[in-house]
């Protein structure tokens, strides 16, 4: 890991040095034990803060859509980041020449709510190899085999490979089995009716609008949201069951076709609500007719964002 | 006084609170736990080294509730306003309680009473417990306060061995533990030891002595063009805050209700007017009002910092900004710049 | 019957008296709101302040701020004057006679005119934003009030002459020897008498003494921001110059948040501030 910030930092540095780009979207040390921070550099004697480790949670693809296009950017890519800057650009929210694109095969993310429910909050140092994850809780060193505390959508990884890297730190990684991302959506299909409708309505209920998963979200650009729309209202603004069931439903069909499984929005929610769930049965059934995934290239269209007059017109007749 | 309650007997004592009030107390939710009614003493938490992920604030403003109920076809208006039990709220932390009488000063003012406030306020007992073993994401102690801090609380518990030592504040608190035997001298003795340790185990997260001045001098300045540049702007921080109160109001037409809504100074649509016109147009002058609002304008208006160290904010920011050392930055921000 | 008083969240039971447009583009159109309950007047009454404002409420459709129109002794209502601008303002615009209307006020500070006596006050508006002015005007013509004051001069800039407000009413001002009135328009109409050019050069012209002197300027904040550094020339110093500024509000007495400009809340603690205080306020509006 060291190894790879290693050579991230002198990447970085030749691309200011050279006047490649204008700033370079990575992440940064912490303030607050496990957390780094996503950060813009701009200047080499800025980069004594880089920080890359597997706490990096952040799609950092979410911040492309802030910069005019004609900003020349470097940006550090793992597998679902690089498709997402990759769905960014077939949609025409940025373009391809002006961004030099850091691949690093991505051994997955930690999820540090995991780290907490094993330890508590206490952790004041980190440190992680290839296998094992290693915490500090009030003096005591505590390991854990990294399978153990990845998060939810790095453990159903089929991609762990950046597509479209101009450059890139790491060797490749072995591609993730689809039927275990398969698996998650399995146990949803199993449950009867009313058994699902429990399930939605636990993970919707606990939902406090805070709208943090859309402002993770790369794919959430609009400038107006279907929620803030008050003339006419289309969604209820309030926490009451319909607002937050047609929240979640209607943003995860907006993802339909463009969502990379990165689990950004799951990341984000401070109420510990399962988002995924949605987005990866849309993904998978994209997958399954439309033989489609987001951003594995930069020019096909996603299936539902998109019009061909070959398309099966069964809807229509 | 001081009371002693030994642990086996919390399920007794609630019990008997059954009967004349709804109690308030954190039980689980997932992995975290929040304020609910309990009907089963069996639900409490009362174990966790931290406070409630959700803030105890939602007591008393809800997130969403309704104002008042119309009929539009004959323009009748009724009332929404709450009747709510006598209650009592078990278990809150310090930081939630001195909050609470932060919010006061916005809700229960002379000129404008705000009656839905009020009547939660009137009806509630509020007995804290303090926190023996405080996170090192709380800063309690930096905003003027303290994980054993009285202030706001009908009564306040420190955890014993077997039992907790509960000090009684006023005659509501007092009301509750009377029948209780009195702690004796050691175990008093034994529960400021453990509020001592807690306070001296905190450390100073960042200095409030020139804070205000120093946040006013760099409001113009680029200092809030970088801090703001990771913020997604989502209302994260904002909700799950104690203190932050800014609520719409809004006309929910299936229902006839009119309603209020917890809102944020985070999301753009915040500040934007009638005429398309938005005062703060991107992210900086948002993030800027945030911590201006909280650290500057509330002590313009009530001469404190309108924030209780709580953490929350801290632990669950998506993107990892940590206020304490937004603000250590600001107060170094202009010396640096003169320097330069 | 709900007893408002006690809670300040709930509408005022009103009724549609008199509506009748202003501009002839139809934009501007003034309402005359009359009180269901006598009660209900005389408690604003005893409070109300020209340059305070009121959230209008129609159930279904949601509130917005309003400045209040009239003065005190015109009659036991109240009028204002909507500008129709967005979705709320077309439905204010769609009521009619006797339709009936929700009013939440006196809301704000209205303008300090106790601590005004005995000086002159130069009253400038432009577009719409004339309504609070004009409800100072009308106040202060009031025959026991007019002898507080001495020099009134007012200036009220529009776009054109279509779309200025009050009229009739502005007409039977060049009359009166109690006051000067100078209208201005944009760009010359045949016709029009009266001064051409933006409110800001017309101040120039006009060129009023800051001795004893009060300045109050409503307007869009484009001729605010043009108008205050020409009364500061002519010497006004900023304790002596006055404005009411707009910002989105929702609850209106200070609670809900959003109208916050640094220490202050412009539906409490204003809408009206004088250009000492605005400029203690930070970079905010």
């Amino acid at each position: 890991m060291s190894e790879i910030k290693g050579k991230l930092k002198s990447e970085i540095e030749r691309l200011l040095r050279e006047d490649i780009v204008d700033v370079v979207i990575a992440f940064r040390k912490e303030d607050s034990p496990l957390r780094p921070q996503p950060a813009f550099f701009r200047n080499t004697d800025e980069l004594t803060n880089l920080e890359y480790n597997s706490l990096c949670q952040n799609n950092l693809a979410n911040y492309l859509t802030r910069f005019p296009h004609d900003t020349r950017i470097g940006i550090v890519v793992r597998g679902c980041e690089n498709r997402s800057v990759n769905a960014l650009i077939v949609e025409k929210q940025h373009q391809r020449e002006n961004l030099f694109l850091i691949g690093i095969p991505c051994h997955g993310i930690v999820d540090i709510k995991k780290i907490i429910k094993k330890t508590g909050e206490e952790v004041t140092e980190y440190s992680e190899n290839q296998d094992e994850i290693t915490v500090l809780v009030k003096g005591q060193k505590v390991t854990f085999p990294r399978k153990e505390l990845l998060h939810d959508s790095c453990l159903r990884c089929v991609h762990p490979n950046p597509v479209d890297a101009d450059v890139l730190l790491g060797d490749p990684l072995p591609e993730g089995d689809p039927s275990i991302a398969r698996q998650a959506v399995k146990k949803i299909e199993a449950m009867d009716r009313d058994e699902r409708y429990a399930w939605f309505q636990h993970e919707t209920e606990r939902c406090i609008r805070c709208y943090a998963c859309r402002e993770a979200c790369p794919m959430c650009y609009c400038t107006e949201c279907f929620v803030d729309h008050a003339a006419p209202r289309w969604v209820e603004s309030d926490v009451s069951q319909g607002g937050m069931q047609a929240w979640h439903i209607i943003r995860a069909f907006h993802q339909t076709g463009r969502c990379t499984s990165c689990g950004a929005c799951e990341r984000a929610c401070p109420m510990d609500i399962k988002l995924t769930y949605l987005t990866e049965k849309l993904n998978d059934d994209i997958r399954e007719v439309y033989q489609f995934e987001a951003g594995m290239d930069r020019e096909t269209q996603p299936p539902f964002a998109s019009f061909n007059l070959d398309d099966k017109k069964r809807f229509v007749i | 006084m001081t009371y002693i309650l030994k642990k086996k007997k919390i399920n007794q004592v609630l019990k008997g609170w059954f009967k004349n009030y709804d109690v308030y107390a954190p039980q689980k939710v997932e992995d975290y736990s929040q304020f609910f009614r309990l009907t089963s003493a069996d639900d409490l938490v009362l174990n966790e080294p931290h406070n409630t992920r959700f803030p105890p604030k939602a007591l008393f403003l809800p997130q969403s509730e309704s104002l008042l109920k119309y009929d539009r076809k004959i323009n009748q208006l009724k009332e929404a306003i709450p009747t709510p039990k006598p209650r009592i709220i078990f278990g809150i932390r310090p930081c939630d309680a001195y909050a609470v009488t932060l919010l006061d000063t916005v809700f229960n003012t002379e000129e404008y009473s705000d009656p839905y406030w009020k009547t939660r306020r009137d009806a509630t007992i509020i007995i804290g417990l303090g926190c023996s073993e405080p996170c090192q994401t709380c800063f309690c102690t930096t905003t003027g306060q303290g994980p054993f801090n009285p202030e706001g609380l009908d009564a306040l518990m420190t955890e014993l061995e077997d039992s907790y030592s509960i000090e009684t504040f006023t005659e509501k608190g007092e009301k509750l533990f009377s029948d209780l035997l009195l702690a004796s001298e050691s175990q008093q003795r034994k529960a400021q030891e453990i509020q001592k340790k807690a306070v001296e185990s905190m450390t100073p997260a960042f200095d409030t002595t020139n804070l205000k001045h120093n946040l006013d001098q760099i409001f113009d300045s680029d200092y809030w063009a970088t801090i703001s540049e990771s913020c997604l702007g989502c209302g994260v921080c904002t909700f799950l805050c104690p203190t932050c109160f800014c609520f719409d109001i809004v006309d929910e037409v299936q229902r006839n209700e009119r309603v209020r809504n917890w809102d944020t100074c985070m999301f753009r649509i915040y500040s934007q007017e009638a005429s398309g016109h938005n005062p703060r147009p991107t992210r900086k002058e948002r993030t800027r009002q945030r911590i201006m609002h909280k650290y500057s304008y509330w002590i313009d208006h009530i001469g404190e910092i309108g924030c209780t160290g709580c953490g929350r904010c801290v632990r669950f920011c998506p993107v990892g900004l940590d206020i304490r050392a937004m603000l250590r930055a600001a107060n170094t921000f202009e010396s640096e710049t003169i320097n330069a | 019957m709900p007893e408002h008083d006690h809670n300040p969240y709930n509408p005022i039971p009103m009724h549609i008296m008199r509506a009748y447009y202003e501009s002839n583009d139809h934009s501007l159109k003034s309402f005359e709101l009359s009180f269901d309950n006598h009660k209900d007047s005389e408690a604003f009454f005893k409070k109300f302040n020209p340059g305070q404002f009121c959230q209008l409420s129609i159930f279904g459709k949601g509130e917005a701020p309003f400045g209040v129109a009239s003065a005190a002794w015109e009659g036991e209502f109240v009028r204002f004057t909507v500008q129709k601008l967005g979705t709320f303002t077309q439905q204010i615009h769609q009521l009619k006679a006797g339709d009936p209307i929700g009013m939440r006020g006196p809301l704000g500070n209205g303008f300090p005119i106790g601590d005004w006596k005995g000086n002159n006050l130069v009253i400038i508006g432009g577009g719409c934003a004339f309504s609070s002015l004009y409800a100072l005007t009308k106040h202060i013509q009031e025959p026991n009030i007019r002898p507080n004051f001495a020099e009134i001069i007012v200036v009220y800039g529009t776009r054109n002459s279509g779309l200025c407000m009050y009229k009739n009413d502005i007409q039977s001002w060049y009359q009166r020897k109690d006051m000067q009135i100078h209208q201005a328009i944009d760009i010359p109409e045949e016709g029009w008498g009266h001064h051409v050019g933006y409110v800001p050069d017309v101040v120039k012209d006009v060129a009023p003494s800051p001795k004893n002197a009060v300045a109050v300027v409503c307007g869009p904040p484009i001729m605010t921001k043009f108008t205050l550094p020409v009364l500061v020339e002519l010497g006004f110093s900023p304790e002596t110059v006055f404005t009411s500024l707009e910002k989105r509000m929702k609850c209106g007495i200070g609670k809900c948040g959003r109208c916050n400009i640094g220490s202050k809340y412009i539906c409490k603690d204003g809408p009206v501030f004088s250009l000492a205080e605005l400029q203690s306020l930070p970079n905010d509006i």
